[in-house]
């Protein structure tokens, strides 16, 4: 099978304390792999090692067979890995579609490469596309600092869509949202499946059921158990570590 | 949006063709002033391209202003007559030869230890092209350090303060080939192509007002290329546009070295329309002015910013030479300053904006609906 994102005993402490400890994880091309794990268990530390936010202490990541072990963040997203943040993080000052239009740009991201105007028709007819699957084309020309939260999350994940990137790494995408928002979302999520490669941080284990292939159980910085939905459910040491006694409600 | 576009390029062209009718309206004396507030027109626009686009707050502009004084002036005062009349066969400043040892040959080469750097400047398109290439490299160096390690808001606002202020106290200290506090005073003219620019001639005028333009023209045209949307995406987010790919300090660095080519480029001018090139240049007071310009005119529009930097200089020439207001002038700026920012956070620039949206509103009545419910939500 090809491995799109393969962790190598990947491990960082800070001050001493080992927030992430000798994680190994394969995830297959087009694959949809869930992080599930209490606070603290070390999921949002993985995606932040894994996209260059901070530099790992030992062990490899690879994207396709390329190593990328503790490159610069643009380098990692030139590599092929976008990423989602928990707290939805967008260009707050540009419009909807700017915001789409900057990710679009991102093919060629050079000062020089991009001191030309516009836009090529083949890009308008994609980012009209993306505007069409997140559901913003009515607020295309709004400031996206006025967008509502559901909005600002999918108005990310269109930024995602534009940006084409090979691994997309989805932190809480449904956090804070309404019922509607999050079935809503799980659409989106089910659409970039199959031509790009996730890996989800999620709770809310009915939006999981929705989206999930796989699992992987992070507890206090380790894989504590990797499996299908059904498997995970009934493995007793996730029980005891996380879900609690009553199982996954 | 088409509407907003036309209005925009009316505005610029309106703007111009002001700049070229003025001459029509008053004597050289007048024009010589006007021109010197082109030239702060211009640093409103080099403003406007850090601060309002980049997010940048630089508040040593003056640094990069005060260099491309000085290359220049250092060219036109070798070339002024009093430079060629120092008793030697070469021009030597007048200055160096009043602190010049007993016995120091009158020659560039060696009348004191540092006069050798002023040789190259007996070929005035050196000095031009300084005035350029200096700042330029300057604040590339200087990009290239602040924002590789990632230093932002006003960490960048007081290093470039700090800079521009070590920088004028250098140049204080290096009296025998910088004349000190004095500055260079005495300049030959300008000669481009068999054109002499005295400053209180037409010619200089016209050369302000077509530098005016050209820099606008250039700058509106880099603001509306995609180059510039990516920069303005990380003024509002950096991070977010790392994880797209962007090298960030890379567009941050470009914009800062176009800003300071302009400021150079304004010393330059400024030089040629008031012939003196002095440390005042690099004072804080001078850097701050240049931002309260920006503020007052818009920052996020460059044609705010030039307009409001011309504006304010005219107005304190207006009040400031009124009789019954010689005591109380700059506390009528100051109010105005106040008022600005209090009522117009957005400058006059931001002022325009709202207006042309509202206009539209009125206009397209099928629109307002959809844009008219946007617009109470947000408010």
């Amino acid at each position: 099978m090809n491995q799109a994102l393969a962790l190598n005993g990947l491990s960082v402490a800070f001050g001493g304390f080992k927030a992430i400890k000798n994680v190994s994880l394969s995830v297959a091309s087009g694959e949809l792999r869930v992080l599930l794990g209490a606070n603290g268990a070390g999921k949002t530390t993985l995606m932040d090692l894994i996209s260059g936010k901070i530099r790992s202490t030992d062990g490899s990541v690879r994207v396709f067979g390329h190593d990328i072990t503790n490159w610069p963040e643009h380098r990692i997203a030139r590599a092929g890995i976008g990423r989602k943040f928990q707290i939805p993080s967008v260009f707050r000052d540009l419009t909807v579609e700017q915001n789409i239009q900057v990710a679009c740009c991102n093919k060629h991201p050079s000062v020089f490469a991009n001191l030309r105007f516009g836009v090529s028709a083949e890009q308008r007819r994609r980012i009209a596309e993306i505007l069409d699957l997140t559901g913003l084309v009515a607020v295309a020309r709004k400031t996206a600092a006025f967008l509502s939260h559901g909005q600002t999350q999918w108005l990310e994940l269109g930024m995602l869509m534009a940006q084409d990137p090979k691994v997309i790494l989805l932190d809480e995408p449904t956090a804070g949202m309404t019922h509607a928002e999050t079935s809503k979302t799980a659409d989106i999520i089910n659409r970039l499946k199959g031509r790009h490669t996730l890996l989800v941080v999620e709770h809310d284990m009915g939006f999981v059921r929705e989206i999930a292939q796989h699992i992987t159980v992070l507890h206090l910085g380790e894989v504590l158990a990797e499996g299908s939905v059904a498997e995970i459910e009934t493995d007793a040491r996730v029980r005891a570590a996380y879900l609690g006694s009553k199982g996954i409600s | 949006m088409a509407l907003e576009r036309k209005i925009q390029l009316a505005a610029y062209g309106l703007f111009i063709a002001a700049l070229f009718l003025a001459p029509a309206f008053g004597d050289e004396f007048w024009l010589n002033r006007i021109a010197k507030y082109l030239v702060y027109g211009m640093l409103g626009v080099a403003i406007a391209l850090t601060w309002g686009y980049a997010g940048i707050l630089n508040l040593g502009q003056g640094l990069f202003f005060g260099m491309g004084a000085y290359m220049l002036a250092m060219s036109l005062k070798l070339s002024s007559p009093t430079s060629l009349a120092q008793g030697s066969d070469t021009p030597v400043p007048d200055f160096m030869l009043w602190n010049a040892e007993p016995g120091a040959p009158t020659d560039l080469c060696c009348i004191n230890k540092g006069s050798v750097l002023w040789l190259p400047f007996q070929h005035q398109w050196f000095g031009l092209a300084m005035g350029i290439v200096l700042p330029v490299v300057i604040a590339g160096v200087l990009g290239a350090i602040i924002f590789r390690k990632r230093i932002s808001g006003v960490f960048v606002s007081i290093i470039t303060l700090a800079l521009v202020l070590l920088v004028r106290l250098v140049l204080v200290d290096a009296q025998p080939i910088t004349n000190g506090f004095n500055g260079l005073t005495d300049l030959g003219w300008l000669t481009i192509g068999g054109i002499e620019f005295d400053p209180y001639s037409r010619a200089t005028y016209y050369l302000c007002a077509a530098s005016l333009s050209l820099t606008l023209i250039a700058a509106r045209l880099l603001a509306d290329t995609r180059a510039s949307l990516i920069l303005q995406a990380i003024r509002d987010d950096q991070l977010r546009a790392r994880y797209l790919g962007f090298d960030v300090p890379v567009y941050q660095t470009f914009f800062f070295v176009v800003s300071a080519a302009i400021a150079g480029y304004a010393g330059m001018l400024y030089v040629v329309v008031t012939e003196f090139a002095s440390p005042t240049f690099m004072d804080l007071s001078f850097s701050v002015t240049m931002v309260v310009w920006a503020a007052v005119g818009g920052r996020s529009s460059l044609l705010g910013a030039c307009i409001g930097a011309i504006l304010i200089n005219m107005i304190e020439a207006q009040v400031s030479e009124t009789e019954a207001l010689v005591e109380a002038w700059k506390a009528i700026i100051g109010l105005i300053f106040v008022l600005v920012v209090l009522f117009m956070p957005r400058g006059l620039g931001g002022l325009a904006h709202s207006l042309v949206a509202r206009f539209q509103r009125d206009e397209q009545p099928s629109v307002s609906a959809t844009a008219g419910a946007a617009r109470s939500e947000t408010a």
